[in-house]
């Protein structure tokens, strides 16, 4: 213990080892509230949407006069609001789209929209505090402990305090020990504030410390390991920047490449093209080759379903549902490809800790691959709802009572 | 033989008995090379893709049958965003953005399906790619390499010696400044290469210089940086720690914080946020498919009053292909408001962006680099634009064809009369209104002059750099 706080003090003298923590502070402190400031900015969006939306409904249903035609109008809003952590990982919430406008139409032309920001943002990345954990975190802890004893070999007193210390090994711990937690706290500490101020769950918060604090002890071994070593300083710290470079950019990315080369995913364009041929072609081909796939799903609006007119809704929606249906194996294909390769990285990332620290962010902040596909899964839960509603007013054809749309499925986020 | 030659050949045997330069310089050398042949390969395989598809997509457009010209306003057409050659050096925002957008009547959709959004996420970095090499490895290599430069002569005690011997400090640093420019021209060999592909695959060759000399540009800012750190600094191990915080401030803080700030002072409202705000508006310019709706009784007066008509019914044109026509015009200038506004907004934040460059050069050639290459924003804006106008051209094209090809009484009657509906349909052979479309990068002068400002920041840099390297080496001492 004497120890340790002997170490204490002299790290408070050691100006080079204060700048590296201060800096780790400050850079913490901007990510945690850049990240604060672009999820609020998010959850306002979403805000002022549900609102226009609402009244945007409202204005395009009053002009209407059949079911159908109400149907092709209203829009409704689908979002997926930043989860209480999301501040700490934006992950996907800047490549994939978090917001739809849907309606009865085929859902496959719509669902794919993708209402991305800058795309400078998804290219260069922002700095949030995942990255600053992952990626970042792990360099600065290389360069305050590297030279803890090659820089008192180089000095000449490395013998020395060995022999003065009697145990030379609790030295060197205490030493590393109390710059470590010194930058862990640096890090950590605005990171809490961020999430006491976001209300995030106590569980997640300790989660996410305990991945940022398992993966800095392995980098910490990392260290340990290369400076028992007899080196230079500058040959340690060569040396382990090559290691970071390795473990936290080349082997990230090149095991990307090689999943993605390796998972083939089908060309999305192909999802659009089929439903678009299929949608299209309806117009000329006769009725019954609309409404036999349709009904084939839809038994129940058999006794419902003779067209007779060259235009009819029923007719109409069917085709598009139908259109939907051409392009399901297609769809049904990309997800699972996508899922997929999530699944392959997240079996790489065992290999990286800053891929898996960044990817432990993501999934705790529900900002991951896994969230955005399920954000999906609840806009096709919630378009087949519209549909389930529209059906029987289509295939029943009621008199028309602007009334029933106070029944209209209304979309909930999940939580 | 002059001390300039003399000094920076001393320096390559020193290197060239090293182990952790040989080690550095062969794997950036491997991973250049290999990245550059997987991307080149990837890039060419894309372009001829695409084009392929823009072909497709033509081809089927004009194979439509007989229909009415509404449904094929509906049906639609795609525009495809082929990657120009220097592509091959630096994708850009093309695995960002999404490749093709599909056109209709009414609308405008995004390019969809980006790449980025089916990839496998391993983390913050981006993808390898050469461009990503050179801005973020060579830096690092250059550091390993020369961080010792002066230092080594200090610490051996051979500095002494040297300007003891009549050297002077400036000529030592030339020499050494000699050593390293030698390296990192070697590391230029494949983007030079890459250049020279493109080339060869049609890309202008001022471009495809410009390319080469920016990363010429920025490779020395960094030598310089290395040098002047080397020159100023007292120990080994203090350089590389400067330098390696110099590095991971530049090369990866600075870029991200510039898109933090770039994001907090703007706020570009997405494409769904600024067409809920325009649908409101849209309501009020009326609904192209109802020919009744009294937002077009100003318009229905006046061509009544043109063709000297009582009635739409006595009109020589067909009133439900004059509204459609008229509806989409008014609508695509309102669309057009909303998009350029959105555009603009995006083109500002990448500017403050791109002026974060003054903090950080590697943020500034990755800007120069896309650039020139035609894979930066701007040049996603303009397809953007350019299909747009393909897509209001060959939607006005089949709506006159709708109002001077259709009887008025027929298209009224077709949704209950299955022979009406038969005289509706246009002969195929029309549908050869559709333009050819390929995408085209900005002429090589545009892009160079775009591109002036980030590579004006890098030769601030440098000649900043290259004032500290040369006080530093007059003040040189044991």
């Amino acid at each position: 213990m004497n120890g340790v706080v002997r170490e204490a003090r002299f790290m408070l003298r050691d100006r080079g080892a204060l700048m590296w923590i201060a800096l780790a502070l400050l850079l913490s402190a901007a990510a945690t509230a850049f990240g604060i400031a672009e999820v609020r900015e998010q959850r306002a969006t979403i805000a002022t949407l549900l609102e226009e939306d609402a009244q945007d409904r409202a204005d395009a249903l009053a002009g209407q006069s059949d079911w159908g035609g109400a149907a092709y109008a209203a829009f409704h809003l689908t979002y997926a609001p930043p989860s209480d952590l999301a501040f700490a990982a934006l992950g996907q919430r800047d490549t994939a789209p978090w917001l739809h406008r849907v309606r009865m139409l085929a859902l496959e032309g719509q669902i794919h929209e993708a209402d991305t920001k800058n795309a400078d943002f998804g290219l260069i990345g922002r700095f949030d505090f995942a990255f600053l954990a992952a990626s970042v975190a792990p360099l600065l802890l290389i360069l305050l402990l590297h030279d803890l004893r090659a820089g008192e070999r180089a000095t000449g007193r490395h013998d020395l305090l060995v022999a003065t210390a009697g145990r030379g090994e609790g030295l060197w711990l205490a030493r590393a020990l109390v710059r470590f937690a010194a930058l862990a706290l640096a890090l950590l500490v605005p990171f809490w504030a961020g999430a006491a101020i976001e209300g995030a769950p106590f569980a997640s918060v300790l989660a996410a410390s305990a991945l940022v604090l398992g993966a800095l002890a392995v980098w910490w071994l990392i260290v340990e390991a290369a400076a028992r070593r007899q080196a230079s300083p500058s040959v340690l710290l060569a040396a382990l920047v090559g290691a970071w470079l390795a473990l936290a950019l080349l082997l990230p990315a090149g095991a990307k490449a090689a999943i993605e080369a390796s998972h083939a995913v089908p060309d999305g364009a192909e999802i659009l093209l089929l439903q678009r041929e299929a949608v299209n072609d309806a117009w000329d081909l006769p009725k019954d080759a609309t409404m036999e796939p349709f009904l084939a799903r839809h038994p129940e609006w058999r006794e419902f379903a003779a067209v007779d007119r060259p235009f009819e809704w029923k007719w109409y929606y069917a085709f598009q549902q139908v259109g939907d249906q051409h392009a399901e194996p297609v769809a049904e294909a990309y997800r699972e490809g996508r899922l997929a390769r999530d699944r392959a990285a997240g079996i790489a990332a065992i290999l990286s800790p800053a891929a898996l620290v960044e990817r432990g962010f993501e999934r705790l902040a529900r900002t991951d691959t896994g969230a955005m596909i399920a954000y999906e899964d609840a806009v096709r839960d919630f378009h087949a709802r519209l549909r389930a509603f529209y059906y029987p007013l289509l295939f029943r054809d009621p008199p028309y009572d602007p009334l029933a749309f106070e029944r209209l499925p209304r979309y909930e986020p999940a939580r | 033989m002059s001390a300039l030659t003399r000094i920076a050949r001393e320096e390559w045997r020193l290197w060239a008995r090293s182990r952790v330069v040989l080690i550095a310089g062969v794997t950036v050398a491997v991973l250049v090379a290999l990245t550059s042949l997987l991307t080149a390969q990837r890039v060419t395989d894309e372009i001829e893709r695409r084009a392929a598809r823009q072909a497709s997509a033509e081809a089927t457009f004009l194979a439509q049958p007989d229909r009415h010209p509404h449904r094929m306003v509906h049906y639609g057409h795609y525009a495809f965003r082929t990657p120009p050659p220097l592509a091959a050096f630096d994708p850009g925002v093309d695995a960002v953005t999404g490749q093709s957008i599909f056109l209709e009547g009414h609308r405008q959709n995004t390019a969809m399906f980006a790449d980025t959004r089916a990839g496998a996420d391993l983390g913050g970095f981006a993808a390898l790619t050469p461009a990503n090499i050179y801005q973020l490895l060579l830096p690092l290599l250059l550091i390993v390499i020369g961080h010792a430069l002066v230092l080594r002569e200090r610490e051996s005690g051979t500095l002494a010696v040297l300007l003891a011997q009549g050297h002077s400090g400036l000529a030592l640093a030339g020499g050494k400044a000699l050593a390293l420019a030698g390296v990192a021209g070697v590391f230029l060999v494949p983007v030079a290469a890459l250049a020279g592909y493109a080339a060869a695959a049609g890309e202008p060759p001022l471009t495809a210089a410009v390319m080469v000399a920016g990363h010429a540009l920025y490779l020395a800012v960094w030598g310089a940086l290395v040098l002047a750190v080397s020159l100023w600094a007292r120990q080994r191990s203090v350089a590389l720690a400067v330098l390696v915080l110099a590095w991971l401030m530049v090369a990866l803080i600075v870029p991200r914080i510039g898109i933090n700030a770039g994001s907090a002072a703007i706020d570009a409202p997405g494409k769904i946020e600024s067409d809920l705000v325009m649908l409101a508006q849209q309501r009020a310019l009326g609904d192209g498919h109802n020919a009744a709706d009294p937002a077009f009784e100003a318009l229905r007066k006046q061509v009544l009053d043109q063709y000297e008509a009582e009635n739409v019914e006595q009109l020589p044109v067909n009133w439900r292909g004059v509204v459609a026509s008229h509806s989409e015009a008014k609508l695509t200038a309102l669309m057009n408001d909303f998009s350029e506004s959105r555009m603009r907004l995006e083109a500002r934040q990448s500017r403050i962006v791109t002026l974060f460059g003054l903090a950080s050069p590697t943020l500034a050639l990755g800007a120069a680099s896309r650039t020139l290459a035609g894979t930066d924003l701007a040049t996603h804006h303009r397809f953007l634009r350019e299909s747009e106008a393909l897509r209001f051209d060959f939607v006005q094209a089949l709506n006159d064809l709708h109002a001077n090809g259709l009887a008025y009484a027929d298209d009224i009657a077709r949704s209950s009369d299955p022979e009406a509906e038969q005289r509706t349909r246009i002969n195929a052979s029309a549908w050869g209104l559709l333009d050819t479309f390929r995408f085209e990068p900005d002429p090589a002068a545009t892009r160079v002059d775009r591109a002036a400002l980030p590579l004006a920041m890098l030769l601030g840099w440098l000649a900043l750099l290259g004032g500290a390297i040369v006080l530093g080496a007059r003040r040189l001492s044991p």
